[in-house]
């Protein structure tokens, strides 16, 4: 373990105080411009850190809820197609946001930078009421409203997680472990309206992030009483319509 | 430092999803969620105490991780310590912000029983233990003002507000505690 004494015995405690977390704002952004030029005080920061992050394994941990993943990926551009990683980090020359040494231990928020790139998935969820079942020609338009499902395997262990944008009709399907099938098959989506048949929503590549089209029909179905599930099918789809391989995963819809 | 194989292997994990995600594997970063989000959302719903800040924190710690992990090493850090001290570092400026925002503080006075329970207790890592032993030494009060500190992320002002003492009392409290933290923890 790193520890930095001072001639008097007396490590800085700025150090400490900085990562307890006892300073106010303005005494961190001093703390933080001082770490770039300040290696004492960066080690004492360095060996707090260690010395005190043990106490988090009091807290509990707690699933946070599904369309956070999405939103992360979405804000990121990550997923699918788009493999792109996302714009660099503006580059003020020797600024705070390029020190390498900084954001190795501190970690110090990017807020500022993260101006968002506003995606559809970055608003904010709303819970959705139950469609009424006959919508009529004069539905108003709602509001931007989502619904998630986690659609799990039969072990429990989460497969994908779908978000889908009622207002805009589209979907976004995660897989939460990525899942490897048979090279001559593939994965389709089915929505199960109570008692009904499923309904195919699409073909997906299983370990890759997916966006997808919600046709109005599909989305006038969409309910926390309908179930998303997925069935190993032959290349490009069943050829039925219906799904004709096992359901590998599946998971109810919950407002957001 | 002595662990259980399996915490071990645990550890080796992480910090090998963390290295990777450094390097842009988008596999490795959904894996890194996959096995760390449930653990760093508590921690800001613990500081922050509102499932959407929380969120909207997680979702900027993982924005974080991606474009900041190349700057993690592992021969420094575990990644656990690395991203943990992310999750408190970005809580603890939102707290700021909030308190920018509103002027007041919004927290019910008093502290929180942030005693863990006995059975996590048990479940916790060796240097856990060796702090908690540290802690044990302090006194009760300045123990908890520690302990309040680092799970609510206040500042010295709302520490001395909530307990009732003035501001220098508190200073020295807090400042005593971490020396003797520090001694105790090298012994």
């Amino acid at each position: 373990m790193t520890t930095t004494t001072d001639p008097h015995g007396h490590e800085k405690l700025r150090g400490a105080e900085y990562v307890l977390g006892v300073l106010d704002a303005e005494q961190r952004r001093e703390v933080e411009r001082q770490l770039l030029d300040d290696p004492e005080l960066a080690a004492a920061v360095e060996a707090w850190q260690e010395r005190l992050a043990p106490l988090a394994e009091e807290i509990a941990a707690t699933q946070p809820a599904a369309y956070v993943w999405p939103r992360i990926l979405a804000e990121l551009g990550l997923g699918g197609s788009v493999m792109a990683r996302s714009a660099p980090e503006p580059s003020a020359s020797g600024g705070l946001w390029n020190n390498l040494r900084l954001w190795h231990w501190i970690g110090i928020g990017a807020s500022a930078v993260a101006a968002a790139c506003v995606v559809m998935l970055v608003t904010l969820p709303r819970p959705m009421p139950t469609p009424t079942p006959v919508p009529t020609a004069t539905t108003p338009t709602p509001p931007t409203t989502f619904m998630v499902a986690k659609i799990e395997q039969d072990n429990g262990v989460a497969g994908w997680t779908a978000t889908m944008d009622v207002t805009h009709h589209r979907m976004i399907l995660v897989p939460a472990t990525p899942q490897a099938i048979a090279s001559d098959r593939s994965t389709q989506l089915w929505l199960i309206p109570p008692g009904q048949k499923p309904v195919s929503v699409g073909v997906f590549i299983p370990d890759k992030a997916n966006s997808m089209d919600l046709p109005i029909a599909l989305v006038k179905q969409l309910s926390d009483k309908a179930l998303l599930a997925v069935s190993v099918e032959p290349k490009g789809g069943s050829p039925t319509g219906q799904p004709t391989g096992p359901v590998i995963a599946k998971g109810s819809i919950t407002g957001a | 430092m002595v662990q259980s194989p399996e915490a071990a292997i645990d550890r080796e994990q992480l910090a090998q999803l963390l290295t990777l995600s450094g390097r842009g594997d988008e596999k490795a970063f959904a894996q890194l969620y996959e096995r760390s989000s449930a653990k760093l959302y508590g921690v800001c719903l613990r500081m922050l105490r509102d499932r959407g800040e929380a969120e909207d924190t997680l979702q900027e710690i993982f924005t974080t991780v991606w474009r900041r992990a190349s700057s993690f090493d592992a021969s420094k850090a575990s990644a656990m310590t690395w991203l943990i001290t992310l999750s408190r570092n970005k809580s603890i400026d939102r707290l700021r912000k909030r308190h920018e925002a509103h002027g007041d503080d919004d927290m019910i006075d008093g502290l929180a029983d942030d005693a863990p329970s006995p059975a996590a207790h048990a479940q916790t890592s060796q240097e856990h233990q060796q702090l908690e032993h540290c802690l044990d030494e302090l006194e009760n009060k300045h123990r908890d003002a520690v302990r309040e500190a680092f799970f609510t992320g206040a500042t010295y002002n709302e520490l001395a507000d909530r307990c009732a003492v003035p501001l220098g009392t508190m200073k020295s409290w807090i400042r005593r505690s971490l020396i003797k933290l520090r001694t105790c923890l090298e012994r």
